[in-house]
């Protein structure tokens, strides 16, 4: 009986955060059609239901029943296996996003469907997998412009991944914990209590390497259509295809909301007469936000150089993430004397 | 100053700005097949063939258009109106769409206004040989946008509105001269007759 509850409880959370999740890639892609076109004066996606609101669901029936073409001299299975490394890892993260305050179900607790004591460590180390996914597509297509792409990919997700992790580590000194709940939780009571305020810098940095780590304009070069076609997934069709464009968009609301739970508080109300409204919309907004700047960002940058992109993560990111570990250590260290 | 720019990205910054605020200008997007554009009186769109107000054809077969037609896609047959000798008509015209380039020439070469370009843009079809027009078609379609012919021809000074100018437009209506054919050889009764009287002329025949 216990075993069954736990179970269903784990299924019903499991269900709620992919069915979340799924639709929020779906509707990620129309967002991005239309707020792209609104700042270039068009108007998007218009015909496919009122406003095109249909489109999303357009889109996947016609990529699911795409034909499916493997390039006579790729390697079969391993061009049939990244699409699914490349997405599993980017949907995996949410397992230990705190989604809303505990509440009650299935006789149990939920409110997130793992609290794992490293919760941000192991999304940091799916997050390096799901390179993997790139770089074996890049390989095993056989194609120049897949290989450089999965090339670039590999280059660029190693650098900014360090800086990514570098800028987390000034969150972890002051909440103490590596448990995504719990982090959350420090964070309680007003905006004021959020770690942006006291790491803004490493919020900054944060932003900007996973910009850079899920391959976003401004540095999407490893899918640079002007040099690269598509990059990594050049020779991919259908399903196969979609699988790559769900992960990334996947790993950009995972990455959205790992910056709102680190420095926005995640499903806590920005005041406390706000509370009524539940955490899991709190959240939503703070995601949806962050994912509006990537947008926005897109719409206004225009994408930079290789070199300079490497040039930016080791010799300016970095640094300036070292320098803040150093002065939040301190901080830390005279604060709790 | 230079490091704090650096620091705030005030440049990038102001960008930013610009793109959003540009978020809530209009779309000057033209939803095309709901909405669409006017079409302006010169408008280069389907040829088409007219007929004058009572209804006869304008053209007189003259090909003067199948020599003016740079792509060649003009094929004229000429023949004389039955019981009509030196009245001529054009008893077949053939135009193959596409082929035309949308100069204008042939419209511009015919001496009695007879073609006209229409406003019609959207000429596709399922079928290659629907876009092969002939007589039949033309002046379909010249029936159908005689309006716009006529206002093609205006906007393309072929027609300085003198001959008719009651419609406000001429009809540049070529006048067949009489005719000597010579000793011993009757001059048709036909020639220099109005239009309604060389009909009943002809019915009686």
């Amino acid at each position: 009986m216990e075993l069954a509850m736990t179970v269903g409880l784990a299924v019903f959370q499991i269900a709620i955060v992919m069915g979340v999740v799924l639709l929020s890639v779906a509707y990620m892609t129309y967002a991005e059609r239309k707020v792209l076109s609104f700042m270039q004066d068009r108007l998007g996606p218009m015909e496919v239901g009122p406003y095109g609101l249909l489109q999303p669901i357009a889109d996947g029936l016609k990529l699911f029943f795409k034909e499916d073409i493997i390039p006579s001299s790729a390697n079969k299975l391993i061009f049939a296996i990244a699409p699914i490394i490349c997405l599993v890892p980017a949907l995996i993260g949410f397992a230990v996003m705190p989604y809303n305050e505990t509440y009650a179900a299935f006789g149990g607790e939920a409110g997130v469907i793992s609290d794992l004591n490293v919760g941000l460590l192991y999304i940091l180390a799916f997050a390096s997998v799901g390179t993997y996914g790139v770089i074996l597509a890049g390989w095993s297509s056989n194609s120049k412009y897949a290989m450089l792409g999965g090339l670039r990919c590999g280059a660029q997700i190693i650098s900014y991944e360090l800086a990514l992790g570098l800028s987390i580590v000034g969150v972890l000194l002051l909440s103490g914990s590596l448990s995504l709940r719990e982090i959350t939780m420090a964070q309680d009571g007003g905006f004021w209590h959020w770690n942006i305020l006291l790491q803004p810098v490493a919020f900054v940095t944060y932003v900007i390497s996973a910009v850079a780590e899920t391959n976003r304009l401004p540095f999407d070069m490893p899918e640079a259509e002007s040099e690269l076609v598509a990059g990594f997934f050049t020779e991919y069709t259908g399903m196969r295809f979609a699988f790559f464009f769900l992960a990334e968009y996947a790993n950009m609301i995972l990455v959205c909301c790992l910056a709102s739970v680190l420095f926005l508080g995640g499903y806590e109300a920005p005041m406390e007469f706000l509370n009524f409204i539940p955490g899991f919309i709190w959240l939503a907004i703070k995601t949806w936000a962050l994912l509006f700047f990537f947008i926005w960002i897109r719409g206004t940058f225009p994408r930079v150089r290789f070199d300079q992109l490497m040039k930016f993560g080791w010799k300016v990111l970095i640094p300036i993430t070292l320098a803040n570990i150093l002065f939040t250590a301190l901080g830390v260290y005279i604060y709790n004397n | 100053m230079g490091l704090m720019r650096d620091i705030f990205m005030t440049e990038l910054m102001g960008g930013m700005k610009l793109v959003f605020l540009q978020m809530f200008k209009p779309s000057c997007t033209l939803q095309y097949p709901h909405v669409k554009h006017n079409v302006p009186d010169g408008y280069r769109g389907l040829m088409s063939l007219l007929r004058y107000e009572d209804g006869s054809e304008r053209c007189v077969g003259c090909s003067l258009c199948e020599a003016a037609c740079p792509s060649n896609c003009i094929k004229v047959v000429s023949d004389e109106v039955p019981g009509q000798p030196l009245v001529r008509y054009a008893k077949e015209y053939y135009l193959d769409i596409t082929r035309c380039v949308f100069c204008g020439f042939c419209t511009e070469a015919c001496p009695v206004d007879a073609l006209a370009m229409t406003k019609v843009y959207e000429a596709s079809v399922y079928d290659r040989r629907e876009l092969m027009f002939d007589k039949h078609k033309l002046y379909e379609l010249g029936e159908a946008h005689l309006a716009d012919g006529k206002a093609y021809l205006l906007a393309h000074n072929m027609d300085d509105g003198t001959l008719n100018p009651t419609e406000g437009l001429g009809d540049n209506r070529y006048e067949f001269p009489p005719v000597d054919l010579g000793e011993g050889v009757p001059v048709p009764t036909t020639v220099g007759l109005t239009r309604e009287a060389l009909e009943a002329e002809v019915a009686k025949s």
